[in-house]
């Protein structure tokens, strides 16, 4: 089914004003001008367009076999086989199952046409054919897990997928994803094609927290004052304020020891004692003592070591479990950290 | 085929951004310097060869049309090179044949790069707009509309390598080598990161950037030029008669691109966990070269992403596919070490101005072979999508 809603192929908000800056360096000053590249497409499918129309019209796939060698390709990247003399090769449809060629990555800092998406994982598949052999070529996909955020471990090379295909499709490659077999029904499995409605999509959120130990409570409060302090210091460093521009969050965070939440507004970063009522983000992790370890390591500097794994790391790993796919306001957090390094608000070995 | 030599070699410093100057101005720089440091005039260049990536970071297409008058080559040829990440190394291959072939005595080569100008104005930040820009290297119809970009491609080949050789590039042994770079960049002074310390804790501790590769282990943006002038045998010995310089010579040139789409057989389609075409571009290198990899004494390798790099210092031979981690374990490419790899603190930490990137690599090895007294020494060039374009040049000092 074709998508119904509008949606513009880039956010108005990419769109600088028309205006000239200047900017003062050791060298003088020099002036900057707000400009685009600008393109718009209406970009040729051509000898594709079979191949997306399969996809948006039927939810079915096919490749290109050549007579000559046997050779399967999928996607169908072309139509001559350059091994055979460039003899004609013809349309063979295939399953909508396969095998990851590699163990996919998890894009975490991402293009500014997708930042909104990250973490996305992205995997190359070998797509079985109708005897139940595997196709020649591995076609790129999103893989996406049906268990919370995509983090390592879920897939590895050799790992058996399904193809699933979204409800509304428009005919490209974001029309269809893999997600790991063993984590759908028989039933499921062998449903062509499997539409992303029909997959139980499990929450993000609901972690287990476990008893408020005094000890926790205690770890709590100090990541508070930390949080803080933290903010206080961002303030003081022109590179850590840079690393939090044009953001804004409500953000709380859940812990085994209580709850808090905290604002990036401006620039700025402050803690809030009470959860939010309207949270743009909700970070859960049992232990405070987590939050704890990063925080010493980012307001205490580098002097003996560091404690903590960066968070991202920590929601990547699933120790941090984020309540929507939108880690953006954790790497922003990480990069702050180096800045006030950097910017000697902390000691540490940053620039010299 | 002639022999060719470097003449000189000329380099701006390397930022992040020259809000100072345009890439007319870099470019005009580092020709000025090449020119005074082959201790030629800038009249007596037949022909030039531009390395620039990419037209979106120079805000122009066809890019080196303002260079004909600024960089003194008015109504001779100059002929653009852009070849993904390997730009410089191609630039350089074409410059060679030129003079190879007999068609000139006396070439520029010259690689420029701006990229720090594209902007994310919703994020207030110029990174994701670079890797965006970068990210339209990828196909459009496939890849590029599922986020492929330049880190999660050649995560996907790193990946893929750790999946056949479990163990290896070990995180340990990928940040030692951060660290080293690191200490190296300090003796570069045109080096982006002149002044700045990053331990293998600190990387160890980076936030990644793509799954598995960390923030710190990642090639820099950088703006900046290098130029090189290239000479033939018989214009080399007229030159050096005047200036009493010994040129640096390029006696092997190998180059290959692995094919865009993945599959398992090599003579066919890219296999994820082989950069193939490092190891033809330096098999071939060495055969016209008549040397081994064990002749070689300085590598300067296009380290995109540090586990890529070690990827390729196997696929040259220096270590079996799967013992990369030996690098560093049994100390060959570290301080004291047989091998010197990146005395300029390579992409990550000397700079990587795309176009010119090999460019600065070629001014390390004649450095480093000139003040060392070396023989042989290497360089590479990677790019493109899964890093498969693959560029090797040998360089010799003569005795």
């Amino acid at each position: 089914m074709p998508r119904k809603k509008k949606v513009p192929v880039i956010s108005t908000r990419m769109l600088p004003q028309a205006g000239i800056t200047e900017v003062k360096t050791k060298e003088g000053k020099f002036l900057l001008r707000n400009d685009v590249m600008f393109t718009a497409m209406k970009h040729t499918q051509g000898e594709f367009s079979d191949f997306f129309r399969s996809i948006r019209d039927e939810g079915k796939l096919f490749g290109h076999r050549c007579p000559g060698c046997q050779h399967l390709i999928v996607p169908p990247f072309m139509k001559r086989c350059p091994s055979c003399d460039f003899v004609e090769m013809s349309k063979e449809y295939v399953k909508d199952v396969g095998v990851m060629a590699a163990t996919p990555v998890i894009t975490v800092f991402a293009p500014s046409r997708f930042k909104g998406e990250v973490p996305f994982g992205t995997g190359r598949v070998f797509l079985e054919t109708l005897d139940g052999k595997l196709s020649d070529t591995a076609m790129l996909l999103r893989v996406r897990t049906t268990r919370g955020t995509i983090r390592p471990g879920i897939y590895g090379k050799g790992t058996p997928v399904k193809i699933a295909f979204r409800d509304e499709r428009q005919g490209e490659m974001n029309d269809l994803f893999a997600v790991p077999q063993s984590e759908l029904t028989a039933e499921q499995v062998a449903r062509s094609p499997l539409l992303e409605s029909e997959i139980e999509w499990g929450k993000l959120a609901g972690m287990e927290l476990g008893e408020p130990t005094l000890e926790r409570r205690e770890a709590l409060k100090e990541v508070k004052t930390r949080f803080q302090k933290l903010g206080e210091m961002v303030s003081q460093s022109p590179r850590a304020t840079a690393n939090l521009a044009a953001w804004r969050r409500t953000v709380t965070v859940q812990t085994g020891g209580g709850a808090f939440s905290f604002v990036v507004e401006k620039k700025k970063l402050r803690v809030q004692d009470e959860t939010a009522e309207k949270a743009d983000l909700v970070v859960t992790v049992a232990e405070p003592s987590v939050l704890l370890a990063w925080l010493r390591d980012s307001t205490e500097g580098m002097a003996e070591g560091f404690g903590s794994p960066a968070l991202t790391d920590l929601v990547i790993d699933g120790t941090l479990v984020l309540d929507k796919p939108e880690l953006e306001t954790i790497t922003r957090l990480d990069r702050v950290p180096r800045s006030l390094r950097r910017d000697q608000i902390v000691s540490g070995t940053g620039r010299s | 085929m002639r022999d060719v030599a470097i003449m000189g070699a000329g380099m701006t410093p390397c930022r992040s951004r020259w809000v100072e100057k345009t890439f007319w101005e870099l470019a005009q720089m580092g020709v000025s310097e090449a020119v005074h440091d082959a201790g030629i005039k800038i009249q007596e260049v037949e022909a030039g060869v531009a390395g620039i990536y990419n037209d979106i970071f120079e805000f122009q297409a066809i890019p080196e049309s303002g260079f004909q008058g600024i960089v003194g080559l008015q109504n001779k040829p100059l002929m653009r090179v852009s070849n993904g990440g390997a730009t410089g190394a191609y630039a350089m291959l074409a410059g060679y044949n030129m003079i190879a072939s007999g068609q000139y005595d006396l070439m520029l080569v010259l690689g420029v790069e701006k990229a720090l100008d594209c902007y994310d104005f919703e994020a207030e930040s110029a990174t994701p707009a670079v890797v965006q820009t970068i990210g339209y290297s990828w196909d459009p119809w496939f890849e590029r509309p599922l986020g492929a970009h330049a880190s999660e491609s050649y995560a996907e080949v790193i990946q893929a390598y750790m999946d056949e050789h479990p163990g290896d590039l070990a995180p340990l042994a990928r940040a030692k080598i951060v660290e080293l770079f690191c200490e190296h960049a300090q003796n570069n002074p045109y080096a982006q990161r002149l002044g700045e310390k990053v331990t293998a804790e600190q990387v160890l501790h980076s936030r990644y950037v793509v799954y598995p590769i960390r923030a710190l282990e990642t090639c820099v943006y950088t703006e900046g030029a290098c130029a090189l002038i290239f000479a033939s045998g018989e214009m080399a010995q007229k030159i050096k008669e005047r200036t009493g310089r010994e040129p640096i010579w390029i006696t092997g040139v190998g180059a290959a691109n692995e094919p865009y789409f993945v599959g398992n057989d090599i003579t066919r389609y890219k296999v994820l966990h082989r950069i193939y075409s490092d190891h033809v571009a330096t098999k071939k290198a060495l055969e016209q070269a008549r040397l081994t990899i064990d002749d070689i004494q300085v590598i300067e390798l296009h380290d995109a992403f540090i586990p890529q790099a070690m990827i390729t210092l196997a696929e040259m031979g220096v270590v079996p596919l799967g013992r990369a981690n030996d690098l560093v374990e049994k100390g060959i490419i570290m301080q004291g070490g047989k091998l010197l790899v990146n005395p300029s603190g390579g992409l990550v930490f000397g700079g990587h101005f795309v176009g010119g990137s090999n460019m600065m690599s070629t001014w390390s090895v004649m450095r480093e072979l000139r003040a060392k007294n070396l023989e042989h020494g290497l360089i590479h060039g990677t790019g493109a999508s899964l890093s498969m374009y693959g560029v090797a040049i040998v360089l010799e000092r003569r005795a």
